[in-house]
């Protein structure tokens, strides 16, 4: 299974879970299953501009996207950009 | 017991005292993180709602029903694909009706309004505000193109008016079916037509509670009145106000002729003019204006947002202010004097006061 890795304020709106393991053929049903979808792929279902996926850190923008393929031994880290005051 | 909820760039805090409201505990920050752009207490129910937006993690609305304690986050609020729009922000949430158990009213940006019916878990667009036949001449103001007002007439089911910057100000009598332009008398400097049917940049309007028939508005151009449902607007800041420019209002829940402003220099200078924070008053419904200073700091270049003024409906009635530099000033007295209740706080974006035990 693969893990997938929040950051803070993730966590906190996903009940404290910083930590999630799942079977899941791509990245986006990856973070489809998780309890906030809705925060890291806006209503289009894109991946919100500020929002970084790492498949074993490598950025999936650089791979093919949310469809990147997932064998299910990696870790998926999510990373919300540094920005604002 | 008095919740005064306090929206900043950081969260979400609450300040909460006795009826007599002259000692504030601070309560939060809630929702850390999260851009609280206004919270309001539901009379109805005692459920706390925030319209909160992340420049990450983008636009929600947050529910607790436990006074902040713990929240829920509603399911996605989006836009339809055939809208060719986002949703960009989440500005105002408005409870529903006593005999509307579960219905809420939610504004954002761009110009768009949402209804709930399941006390805030849904949101569904409102149809004929996203495709109403003038939006082509609607334009974003500096914070977007937001919808921030909603006022229900308490008397008239199916009455209500929206305010979107700068869209204008927009009066419903089918509960949000259709919409009509309410802003003949209103002007748009900025526009070729200074009196366009819409495009006006309201930056806050109010409805009176005792006399629903009356609304008050703050624009960019000016402060005004309207007697007639919005049919049509008498200009008041001729009447001793430093200025028009200004966006937050508050009015005295029993007295349809009284209203605050907080005037700003202008939109090239955005704190209050003379270096005082100067809150101006007016008890013959605008003729008048008289400025009060007593208990608010001198000198000061504050500014107050759109949303950082509030009022609740004790008597006598309270008076809470916040500024972008981070205080709460109240007044337990109509308005007479002011004291800080809270200070040091992050930019304030919101201030809302409800009575709940």
């Amino acid at each position: 299974m693969a893990v997938i890795l929040l950051p803070g304020m993730l966590a906190t709106e996903a009940g404290g879970e910083r930590r999630f393991e799942l079977d899941a053929a791509t990245v986006e049903e990856a973070l489809r299953s998780l309890p906030i979808a809705n925060l890291i792929l806006d209503e289009r279902g894109e991946l919100r501009r500020l929002v970084n996926v790492y498949v074993d850190g490598v950025d999936v923008r650089d791979r093919e996207g949310l469809e990147t393929t997932l064998k299910g031994d990696e870790e998926v880290r999510l990373v919300g950009a540094i920005a604002g005051g | 017991m008095v919740r005064v909820l306090v929206g900043t760039r950081k969260g979400l805090f609450v300040l909460v005292s006795g009826d007599e409201r002259r000692e504030w505990t601070i309560e939060g920050p809630h929702l850390v993180g999260w851009e609280t752009f206004h919270a309001t207490l539901d009379p109805r129910d005692g459920a706390i709602y925030a319209a909160t937006n992340s420049p990450v993690y983008g636009a929600t609305v947050h529910r607790s029903t436990d006074l902040g304690t713990t929240w829920t986050r509603a399911e996605e609020i989006g836009l339809p694909e055939s809208s060719e729009l986002k949703l960009e922000k989440t500005w105002h949430v408005e409870p529903g009706r006593e005999d509307e158990p579960g219905r809420l009213w939610l504004g954002g940006a761009p110009g768009v309004l949402f209804r709930s019916d399941d006390s805030g878990k849904t949101w569904d667009v409102v149809d004929s505000v996203l495709n109403h036949e003038t939006r082509d001449r609607w334009n974003p103001g500096a914070g977007g193109m937001c919808c921030h007002s909603i006022q229900l007439d308490p008397n008239t089911p199916g009455r209500m008016y929206i305010g979107i910057s700068a869209a204008g100000v927009f009066r419903s009598e089918d509960g949000g079916e259709s919409w009509t332009p309410a802003n003949q008398g209103t002007a748009a400097d900025f526009m070729p037509d200074p009196y366009p049917a819409v495009g006006q940049c309201v930056h806050k309007l109010l409805l009176h509670p005792a006399r629903p028939d009356r609304l008050w508005q703050q624009n960019h151009c000016g402060v005004y009145r309207s007697d007639d449902r919005g049919e049509s607007w008498e200009r008041l800041d001729g009447n001793g106000l430093p200025s028009g420019f200004g966006f937050p209002l508050a009015l005295d829940p029993r007295d349809p002729d009284s209203a605050f402003v907080v005037p700003e220099y202008g939109a090239e200078n955005r704190v209050t003019p003379d270096g005082r924070l100067g809150i101006y008053r007016t008890e013959d419904g605008g003729a008048s204006w008289n400025l009060t200073t007593n208990g608010l700091p001198e000198p000061a270049w504050a500014a107050v947002m759109r949303e950082g003024f509030s009022f609740d409906r004790l008597d006598p009635f309270g008076v809470y202010l916040g500024t972008q530099s981070g205080s709460v000033f109240a007044s337990a007295d109509g308005g007479e004097s002011w004291s800080e209740a809270a200070s040091q706080l992050p930019t304030i974006l919101s201030v809302e006061a409800a009575v709940w035990p």
